[in-house]
């Protein structure tokens, strides 16, 4: 083999090397900026957002939680209420995982969407990702201030904004 | 000259710019990508410069490059010093007035650290692979002269990117030191020139204006 052969695989094998090198780190980085084990799931209730959050891989830690409606910050809480359903259903191993945010700045009529991130914080604190629990929570606000979610139909086909 | 000759000599060409590509490339991943991912990770980002440097030590070898042809030699040191003299001097001087300018027309020299020990070798180190490496493929990519030399100055001052005030001063003395090697191939001497003019920048520039000497996303925090 001639020395310019040598030399193209020697570049052909130093470029799968680094492909091989950035896809390991960008793989780690996002499990561990996204891990696949939180799980959670929101509601509407009639003047709250309420859910549960958890993170399966330390079923003790309770997660600090932050509601965003409109694409805007409104609250972040720890969810470390009682909910039984949770445990019952074999989602996490004690039952103290819930949360809930007042919603009661809202003025009707009109129409939101929420969402509920966990945050996620590396060791060192250094990087902090925030990973969204359940769907988006689509919810209609009446004269009265009260929270109404919207049904299947509506979302798919008639939301807004 | 014959197709078979020509076609030898394209494939070369060719060649050459893959390797600089390569090298340039372990060096972006080492500043952006690694910083990125890891964080401050010396071990993680020591794997693409040692896979450059690997590479750069094979091409030698398979190009039949002495150390002697790279630069490392004593015979011309002082040829190159002459040549490096004059721009060093007045590249150290614009920084100074620079400094100057951008203190409020005042002077103040930082104190000095342990670190800058290390200095000499970290220049020395660029200049190998600026130079003795990326110089010498540039030249068999597109010929002794401006293009070459143009194309070092661009790979030095694209390393040096997002900061701007390095991205300038390095793109500068990209063409004077790359215009050097190509008429007195000489790494010490380059080194020294490179080690002066980084302390004089170090010590007298403000640290917000060149922040640390930070590169890469370094540079952001």
């Amino acid at each position: 083999m001639s020395g310019h052969m040598k030399l193209v695989h020697a570049l052909i094998a130093k470029s799968l090397a680094e492909t091989i090198l950035v896809a390991t780190l960008a793989v780690a980085f996002y499990l561990s900026a996204f891990p696949p084990s939180f799980h959670g799931w929101g509601e509407v209730l009639p003047h709250n957002i309420a859910g549960w959050a958890v993170n399966q891989a330390d079923p003790w830690e309770r997660l600090e939680v932050q509601l965003f409606i409109d694409g805007k910050f409104v609250a972040s809480a720890k969810a470390d209420q009682s909910r039984p359903d949770v445990a019952a259903a074999g989602w996490a191993k004690d039952k103290w995982h819930g949360y809930q945010f007042n919603v009661s700045t809202l003025h009707g009529p009109s129409r939101h969407v929420a969402r509920v991130y966990a945050l996620c914080a590396t060791k060192k604190g250094t990087q902090q990702t925030l990973q969204m629990v359940g769907d988006p929570i689509w919810f209609d606000v009446d004269n009265d201030g009260a929270l109404h979610p919207l049904s299947d139909n509506i979302i798919l086909f008639q939301r807004t904004p | 000259m014959t197709n078979e000759s020509a076609k030898d000599q394209n494939s070369d060409r060719a060649l050459a710019g893959w390797e600089i590509v390569s090298v340039v490339t372990s060096c972006l991943i080492a500043e952006w990508v690694v910083l990125a991912f890891v964080g401050n990770s010396k071990l993680i980002g020591a794997i693409p410069v040692t896979l450059a440097v690997a590479l750069m030590v094979f091409s030698h070898s398979q190009r039949s490059e002495s150390l002697k042809d790279i630069g490392f030699r004593w015979d011309n040191f002082l040829a190159a010093a002459r040549l490096l003299v004059l721009p060093t001097i007045v590249a150290a001087g614009f920084m100074l007035l620079l400094a100057w300018f951008m203190r409020g027309r005042e002077l103040s020299i930082a104190p000095l650290r342990l670190r800058f020990l290390t200095v000499p070798l970290w220049a020395l180190f660029q200049q190998y692979a600026l130079q003795g490496f990326i110089n010498r493929r540039a030249q068999l990519a597109v010929g002794v002269g401006i293009k070459s030399i143009l194309l070092v100055a661009i790979v030095f001052s694209l390393l040096h990117l997002p900061n701007p005030l390095l991205t300038g001063l390095t793109f500068a003395g990209g063409v004077i030191w790359a215009a050097v090697y190509q008429r007195a191939p000489n790494l010490f001497a380059l080194a020294l020139s490179h080690t002066a003019v980084s302390l004089v920048l170090a010590l007298s520039m403000p640290t917000d204006l060149v922040y640390n000497l930070r590169v890469g996303l370094k540079y952001f925090g």
